[in-house]
């Protein structure tokens, strides 16, 4: 039996049980479908993720105060340590070969009012190399200047969020806001900008670092941001600058030093572990059309006893029958594979269309497994149908006979 | 057609295709399980989460500095409210508050002889063992005496002490912390790990000593354990208007041990209908299964429909039986289903007891529920074709 005289053999047969093949076909299609839309969810989040980070287009180390023994643990967050991490310490790190800014941040929270407005917001201390590193932009006036580095100028830039709470649709420039007890001029509005990295740049204030080292009455700083050169390489500034600091601070090496790639790399593991966990639990939906298949393979040889015998009768090998009906059901199951990805694409299609800000695809190997799990399933599942049909007596199975 | 008569026709139907029914029940078994399986995941973890935070009791307030709640960790950073130690001695006089732990946190270099160790620091009130249920393993706990005094006095978490005083008792010796000499006077029993922290890594100062060590100004926190005759509302209200009489304003966030349960419920209910949403999936596919056969069924006993019509049965008795049919299957086919995930679950009890799942007996009647109604979903499109069959040609059809 050729190739060909197969598939219209099987055509006929499909055409001649439309609704029980329609609905195996969904029963297919529904689980491949389900495997590739769900990886892409992870995938879609991951890939979220990682541009949250390459955003910023820059590679970034952020060192902290503290440090705790045990490692693998979360870094110490808390960001209080007996000996402070100084503005000195910052600028000591400016002078490592490869770094290309050093913002230092102080952070805190404080009242920010004009006129009777007030709001508490988050504060951050810091220079005109905030701005750099984290790559943000002005919508209005102007950022903090090179100066901000070593004075305590009385001048702050706004969140978006911040000036319109506060000034509405009014100009901001150039008015005096009372933060905490100090008057400061509003010399800048930030650009609009989403959230990034858990930070919502919108409701924050940033002032010199100066400033915020009075006003919060701390030299401690929070948290140093590096910006190192694309050329470097991150693991040795990471050494370098723990050696910097273990000078400065009497040999004591009281920091942890976090790298952007080190927090990617985890976000990414994280993420990937929980993609392959949604892809085998929907890859239990096949499983379930696997058995439905096998049913309706059973159930279709004992209808076409007559047929088998019929083919038996005429030189048919039992390797033919079994080919033949394995084959109807590997058919089936391509038919539904391709319908079930063309759903999914066009799903993803209509949601990225949506929501263009979530970067939905699936994973370079979710179609292939989601194909294998399909073919492997309908494979093992079509065997025994296909053992039974091709062990039929043609004499029997001719007169409709069941043995 | 009576009850027994047609419960009769369905099981004899259902028996007379053995290997068919078998495999259709195993199939929404198995969708069923997926289901109930996640769901159980979920749901265990919610437990866990929820006993976590329970542990402590339930009528617990805290209040951090600054009146914003912007990244959850507002305490953590500097602020030009600060919420000052008299407030926490304030707060503890008053009426139907038990205890009050004021909370300052850190990272410091914890020295005896040549050994350190950097670890958390915790500044906290001589009553926080008591209320955050910590066994004292040797010696004893901070003292609970003046707030504004505190004197230099260090309580070891029990993996410091075995990394600095290994074999040694350590009472009563000096460790030093930051710049200062401190006094071992207790070392707290092995506690575990609460939400990531590692309460075993970890020391405990009195308050003010950890505000001169880490040099700041406020209090992280003070947590305020209150007695079950009071409610959180009316606490709360009455911690608020004390913080205001003294600061002058609303400078402060407190927050409920009531809040905090919702909203962790709340994200872990989302979680477990996520999971279940995901097992779903299989479901639908066992429901697809079983609306195919009974299809295949349905023609394949036409001339017995056209039989039950000609003797009078209605449209509406051949429906019920279809139907009656459809629900059987998915009624077995859930409680196999259920079965089955109690037998996967008893296998990680015995295998991963680390790992919380909990089988309610919610979820197991909502499965059943579920797993009848979408039998009878399944079975309505083919009870429906049954249904409209005419007599005559119906028995002229074999």
């Amino acid at each position: 039996m050729r190739l060909f005289d197969q598939l219209v053999f099987n055509r006929q047969l499909f055409m001649r049980h439309r609704v029980r093949t329609v609905l195996l076909l969904l029963a297919v299609s529904i689980g491949v479908a389900s495997v590739i839309l769900l990886t892409s969810l992870g995938e879609g989040a991951r890939g979220y993720v990682d541009r949250e980070f390459s955003a910023l287009g820059n590679r970034i180390l952020i060192v902290l105060p503290g440090r705790k023994e045990t490692t693998g643990g979360g870094p110490p967050i808390y960001g209080a340590s007996p000996r402070d991490l100084t503005l000195e310490d910052a600028n000591a790190l400016g002078r490592i070969p490869g770094v290309l800014a050093v913002a230092p941040i102080i952070a805190g929270t404080t009242t920010i009012a004009h006129s009777n407005r007030s709001r508490e917001v988050i504060t951050l201390g810091s220079t005109d190399a905030f701005f750099t590193v984290r790559q943000l932009n002005v919508g209005m006036g102007r950022l903090l200047s090179a100066r901000a580095r070593t004075e305590p100028l009385a001048v702050c830039v706004l969140g978006v969020k911040v000036k319109r709470e506060l000034f509405g649709s009014r100009r901001a420039l150039g008015q005096w806001v009372r933060v905490g007890d100090r008057r400061m001029r509003v010399i800048g509005v930030l650009e609009e900008r989403g959230e990034s990295l858990g930070l919502d740049m919108r409701d924050m204030l940033v002032i010199p670092v100066r400033t915020a080292e009075q006003l919060f009455d701390s030299p401690g700083l929070f948290r140093i941001l590096l910006d190192i050169a694309p050329s470097a390489d991150s693991d040795k500034i990471q050494e370098q600058t723990l050696r910097v600091i273990r000078k400065r601070h009497d040999g004591e090496e009281d920091v942890t030093v976090i790298s952007q790639d080190s927090m990617l790399a985890a976000f990414d593991n994280i993420l990937a572990t929980l993609t392959m966990a949604i892809a085998a639990i929907s890859s239990i939906s096949l499983l379930v059309a696997g058995i439905l298949i096998m049913n309706i393979s059973l159930i279709s040889v004992s209808q076409r006893r007559k047929e088998i015998g019929l083919l038996k009768a005429i030189g048919a090998s039992s390797r033919q029958i079994k080919q033949l009906f394995i084959g109807e059901s590997l058919l089936l199951i391509s038919m539904g594979s391709a319908l079930g990805i063309s759903v999914a694409f066009a799903l993803i299609f209509v949601f990225a269309g949506l929501w263009p800000s979530f970067p939905l695809q699936p994973p370079t190997w979710a179609v292939p497994a989601a194909l294998l799990v399909a073919f492997g399933t309908g494979l093992v599942f079509s065997i025994m149908p296909a053992k039974r049909a091709a062990a039929l007596d043609p004499v029997l199975a001719l007169r409709g006979l069941q043995h | 057609m009576n009850f027994r008569d047609s419960s009769t026709w369905v099981f004899r139907a259902l028996w007379m295709q053995r290997t068919r029914t078998f495999l259709t029940i195993v199939g929404f078994s198995i969708g069923i399980a997926a289901m109930v399986v996640l769901s159980a995941l979920g749901e265990g973890l919610r437990v866990f989460v929820l006993n976590e935070f329970t542990q402590f009791g339930s009528h617990i307030i805290a209040v951090n500095p600054g009146k914003t709640e912007t990244f959850g960790i507002g305490g953590l950073l500097n602020t030009t409210r600060p919420l000052s130690l008299s407030d926490a001695t304030a707060i503890s006089q008053m009426p139907n508050v038990e205890e009050v732990v004021p909370l300052v946190m850190g990272n410091a270099k914890v020295k005896y002889n040549q050994r350190a160790r950097y670890t958390d620091v915790a500044g906290v009130g001589g009553a926080a063992d008591k209320a955050w249920k910590l066994e004292i393993a040797q010696g004893r706990f901070l003292p609970t005496d003046d707030l504004q005094r505190a004197r230099p006095l260090v309580v070891l978490g029990s993996k410091v002490k075995e990394e600095l005083f290994a074999g040694i008792n350590p009472v009563g010796r000096f460790v030093r912390i930051g710049s200062e000499r401190y006094r071992v006077i207790g070392v707290v029993a092995p506690k575990g790990e609460f939400l990531g922290t590692d309460l075993d890594d970890m020391v405990f100062i009195p308050a003010g000593k950890g505000m001169q060590l880490f040099n700041r100004q406020s209090l992280m926190e003070i947590d305020i354990f209150f007695n079950p005759r009071s409610t959180s509302e009316a606490m709360a209200h009455r911690i608020s208007r004390l913080l205001i009489e003294r600061h002058g304003f609303e400078d402060f966030t407190l927050t409920t041990q009531d809040q905090v349960l919702v909203t962790m419920d709340n994200i872990l209910s989302i979680l477990t209908f996520a999971g279940a949403g995901l097992g779903a999936i299989s479901l639908l596919v066992g429901a697809v299964g079983i609306t195919t056969i009974l299809m295949i069924t349905v023609t394949e006993r036409t001339a017995e429909v056209g039989l039950l019509r000609a003797l009078g049965g209605t449209t509406q008795t051949v429906r019920m039986l279809f139907l009656g049919e459809a629900l059987v299957l998915g009624l077995i086919g859930g409680i196999c289903g259920v079965l089955l995930v109690a037998f996967l679950l008893l296998l990680i009890y015995l295998f991963v007891p680390a790992l919380p799942v909990a089988l309610s007996p919610t979820i197991v009647v909502g499965a059943l529920g579920i797993s009848m109604l979408i039998g009878l979903l399944a079975g309505s499109q083919p009870a429906a074709s049954a249904a409209k069959m005419t007599p005559i040609d119906a028995l002229r059809a074999e």
